[in-house]
């Protein structure tokens, strides 16, 4: 296989572990498939699929600048590589987010309902705004590939002459967002670590940014060299180093000068924080600049890609940092540590694989690397040529299609077989039980554990001549008044009330299949329903189930409704009278929606000077 | 014994149910993309489309094949019908998946009788069948060693799957019989996209494609040629 065979095979692998994976965040929910905790709830996504895809893709304005703005004409060669990274790096950025987003089918509820003071809503707009811009900006290239086609043509001559404004646009739309992308952590002085956090952050971001893109057109353009043979431009390269040099010196002395203007040097050796941001410097400032700066190896291919991509991953891993990893509350010894789980690193891995494929894609099939002499004297020999009809590089675009799809079914089984879905619902989220309660005149019920509870006078409705069957409408064999958390145990799930695996097994009650299920059914659903409505049937056997006058006549499942569910369609049933004719709640908020309106903290009882006392069987606190 | 059977029933049946869904979506996507990239390259681009409609519906109902050989298309067609329906339409296969994803057939699933009888029409025919095809001269000239092993395979999931529904026998028997039917019918799903038996999604296109083929030129040899980077030179 070739280099660039290779790289696909590789690429379409994670995009199928990627898949499988993605099904499950879907499926289960970010809770379970992720490490992500109220403690640290931006974790990888954010930092590395947002915050580091949108600085990744600064090269897209970085390099319009230099070649509109600034004029120099020689990097023209790699602008539109560079807006195609940028362009597919946003696309990559608003993918990611669905992923994080509890609720992604609502993303448009920014567009719709604004709320002007968030960082996150203007963040929001301007990369929906960019997004568009660099879909602009890239269009050309797109249509120029049917000159013939009037329509086409015509836009295309369009988008050639506003192409500057479009590009001075672009540039506006990505100070702002990059720099806003900061200001949003402006917000949590307290929670970010003394080292990251500074009145400056927008600056730094947006300088990091800078640095970002040059860097990461460097390793995009090292790399699709290497993979496609294909000559770098030593000009462009040279260029790109040296920008690149001044960019993180500039950028160093706002880092060091503002942290020891804060008097945040203190801080510098020790703690985790401090392995965390000395990591991040070398990586950052330490080793591009040497290899940079230093003769003799800043020439040659191979060091130079090391010195971009070890920029690339320093400027990422700040994003990541300050997204998250360096909160005061995560890198304090009491918390646990936010790592990222596989789901959150293969999810990020595939949507990059993903961008990168189809980077690939329009490399191979629209001119995006431009065949211009970049000066009069240095000419690049090979750029490789894409026909749909001609072999390219060994193999065929058939066998290269049967060898790929192969490859991503075979990732994409294996992981979705090695995931298994038992210990995901294990992880899940606690059930909560209902604590019991019997003999007590007042229940205090407190569902949320917040100390806000309603409370419940078994004396007081007894007073007013209500029958028992109208809320012990069920009694458990051999009881009488069988309390509600029996058999509604769980407080938000649903509970067993029959138990039909007992019913049936031998150490159980042992009763035949048939005594319930119609033995001359053997298909359909017809079986699993029982022969006699449930009431005759259990009658058979447990006479005192059914209390006499229960306001209950159907039984129709032997699942019984969550505490919570019971207890409200119990209560609503009757207050509901009481609420039309009591005016101040009715003047407030006639509806219940507000929870609220019933559970009010007692004025009676504090649930919370209660808890932990003896009540002597006065009073039982629920749950 | 016991572990096997869970590792069957789990992580393995996931595993080659989900290749098998995906790889017959591959080769569907694979043979749609081939054939019209296919006509790219063609030269002579008219397509006969009423004859190729013909020959395409006319392979998913064979009828044709009555006309020469009644008996074996008869058989086959058999073999066909039951083995598409019983697995698909089986109310413990039902029971199963409305377990697993809370959907399932089960209202219009065959009763025990009928399945009963569609199984044993199935190893019937599916014996019948590689009988037919090794006792005529053309057909064994025509077969390759795997169009004898296919039929032979997916009959033995049947066996065992009627084993396990009718006979009276131990715990360890029966663990036995229903282990052998799940791995037997992984083994057809993960090996069902990369065979022959990929023609259950594969016939339409497969004649479809073999249709617009003949209006091809040859371009093989220039391809050679080019990839050499021989162009113009005396080879």
């Amino acid at each position: 296989m070739d280099r660039i065979s290779k790289a696909k095979s590789v690429l379409w692998i994670i995009l199928g572990i990627a898949g499988a994976v993605g099904i499950t965040r879907f499926i289960f929910g970010l809770g379970v498939t992720t490490n992500l905790t109220d403690n640290t709830p931006w974790g990888f996504w954010i930092g590395f699929d947002v915050m580091g895809g949108v600085a990744l893709a600064a090269g897209g304005f970085v390099i319009a600048a230099i070649n509109y703005i600034f004029g120099n004409e020689r990097m023209h060669p790699i602008s539109r590589a560079a807006i195609l990274t940028a362009f597919l790096g946003y696309i990559a950025v608003a993918v990611g987010l669905l992923f994080d987003l509890g609720l992604p089918w609502n993303i448009w509820h920014m567009m719709v309902f604004w709320n002007p003071h968030s960082p996150l809503f203007e963040v929001g707009w301007c990369v929906m705004l960019y997004l568009s811009i660099l879909f602009l900006e890239f269009a050309p290239v797109i249509l120029e590939k049917w000159p013939e086609r009037k329509l086409l043509a015509k836009i295309h001559a369009m988008l050639e002459k506003v192409k500057i404004p479009i590009v001075i646009v672009g540039i506006m739309l990505s100070t702002l967002h990059q720099s806003s992308l900061g200001s949003l952590f402006l917000a949590m002085p307290f929670k970010l670590h003394p080292i990251w956090y500074t009145p400056i952050l927008p600056v730094i971001f947006f300088v990091s940014a800078i640095c970002l893109g040059l860097t990461m057109v460097m390793v995009e353009g090292l790399a699709t060299s290497y993979l496609y043979k294909k000559e770098e431009h030593p000009y462009v390269l040279n260029t790109l180093r040296k920008s690149a040099i001044v960019m993180l010196l500039i950028y160093a002395a706002l880092r060091f000068g503002d942290i020891f203007y804060r008097g945040a040097d203190k801080l510098l050796f020790t703690g985790t924080a401090s392995i965390l941001f000395w990591l991040e410097i070398s990586f950052t400032l330490i080793i591009p600049l040497i290899i940079f700066s230093t003769k003799g190896i800043n020439k040659k291919v191979s060091w130079m890609f090391v010195g971009a991509f070890s920029g690339v991953f320093g400027i990422v891993m700040n994003r990541l940092n300050v997204g998250g990893i360096a909160h005061v509350n995560n890198i304090a010894e009491s918390a646990t540590f936010y790592l990222p789980s596989f789901t959150e690193i293969t999810i990020s891995a595939g949507v990059v694989s993903g961008a990168v494929l189809i980077f690939f894609y329009f490399i191979e099939n629209f001119n995006v690397w431009e065949e211009k002499p970049v000066d009069g004297t240095l000419e690049v020999k090979s750029i490789p040529k894409f026909s749909s009809n001609k072999v390219y590089l060994g193999s065929t675009k058939v066998t290269n299609r049967i060898k790929f799809s192969f490859f991503f079914v075979i990732a994409f089984g294996v992981t979705f077989a090695s995931i298994s879905g038992s210990t995901i619902e294990n992880k899940g989220i606690e059930e909560v039980k209902v604590t019991k309660a019997r003999g007590g005149d007042t229940l205090i019920i407190d569902g949320n554990r917040d100390g806000f509870a309603v409370t419940f006078k078994h004396e007081f409705h007894k007073s007013k001549n209500i029958e028992c069957g109208s809320c012990h409408h069920m009694n458990k064999p051999g009881d009488k008044s069988t309390g509600c958390y029996e058999c509604h145990s769980g407080m938000y799930s649903e509970g067993d009330g029959f138990k039909h695996d007992w019913h049936s097994s031998s150490a159980g009650a042992g009763q035949s299949c048939f005594k319930c299920h119609d033995q001359n059914v053997s298909k359909g659903k017809g079986f699993i329903k029982s022969i006699k409505k449930a009431k005759d049937l259990c009658l058979e056997c447990h006479e005192d189930m059914f209390v006499k006058n229960s306001n209950i006549d159907k039984y129709e499942t032997f699942k019984t409704a969550s505490y919570a569910d019971a207890m409200h369609g119990l209560c609503v049933n009757c207050h509901e009278e009481t609420l039309k004719t009591d005016s101040t709640l009715k003047r407030l908020k006639p509806n219940l929606a507000n929870c609220s309106n019933c559970h009010k903290d007692d004025y009676e009882l504090k649930v919370k000077q209660m808890r932990g006392k003896k009540l002597m069987n006065k009073s039982v606190i629920l749950p | 014994m016991d572990n096997l059977l869970e590792f069957a029933k789990g992580p393995l049946f996931r595993l080659t149910f989900a290749i098998m869904i995906l790889g017959l979506i591959r080769m569907v996507g694979l043979a749609i993309m081939n054939g019209l990239e296919a006509k790219k390259l063609a030269s002579d681009t008219t397509i006969a489309k009423k004859y190729v409609r013909k020959l395409t519906f006319g392979f998913i109902l064979p009828i044709r094949a009555f006309r020469t050989r009644p008996l074996y298309a008869a058989v086959s067609i058999l073999f066909h019908i039951g083995l598409l329906i019983t697995p698909v339409f089986l109310f413990d296969h039902s029971l199963l998946f409305d377990r697993a994803v809370n959907f399932s057939l089960m209202d219009i699933s065959l009763s025990k009788e009928s399945a009963d009888m569609l199984t044993m029409l199935t190893i019937i025919s599916g014996i019948l069948l590689v009988i037919m095809r090794a006792a005529t001269k053309t057909s064994r000239f025509l077969s390759r060693r795997q169009d004898f092993v296919w039929p032979l395979l997916i009959v033995v999931p049947f066996i065992s799957g009627f084993i396990c529904a009718n006979a009276a026998m131990s715990p360890d028997g029966y663990n036995a019989a229903i282990l052998v039917h799940i791995l037997s019918a992984e083994l057809i799903f993960i090996i069902l996209p990369f065979s022959k038996i990929a023609h259950c999604v594969l016939l339409p296109f497969s004649q479809w494609i073999t249709a617009r083929s003949w209006k091809f030129i040859a371009k093989g040899p220039e391809d050679v040629v080019i990839a050499l980077n021989k162009e113009g030179k005396p080879l």
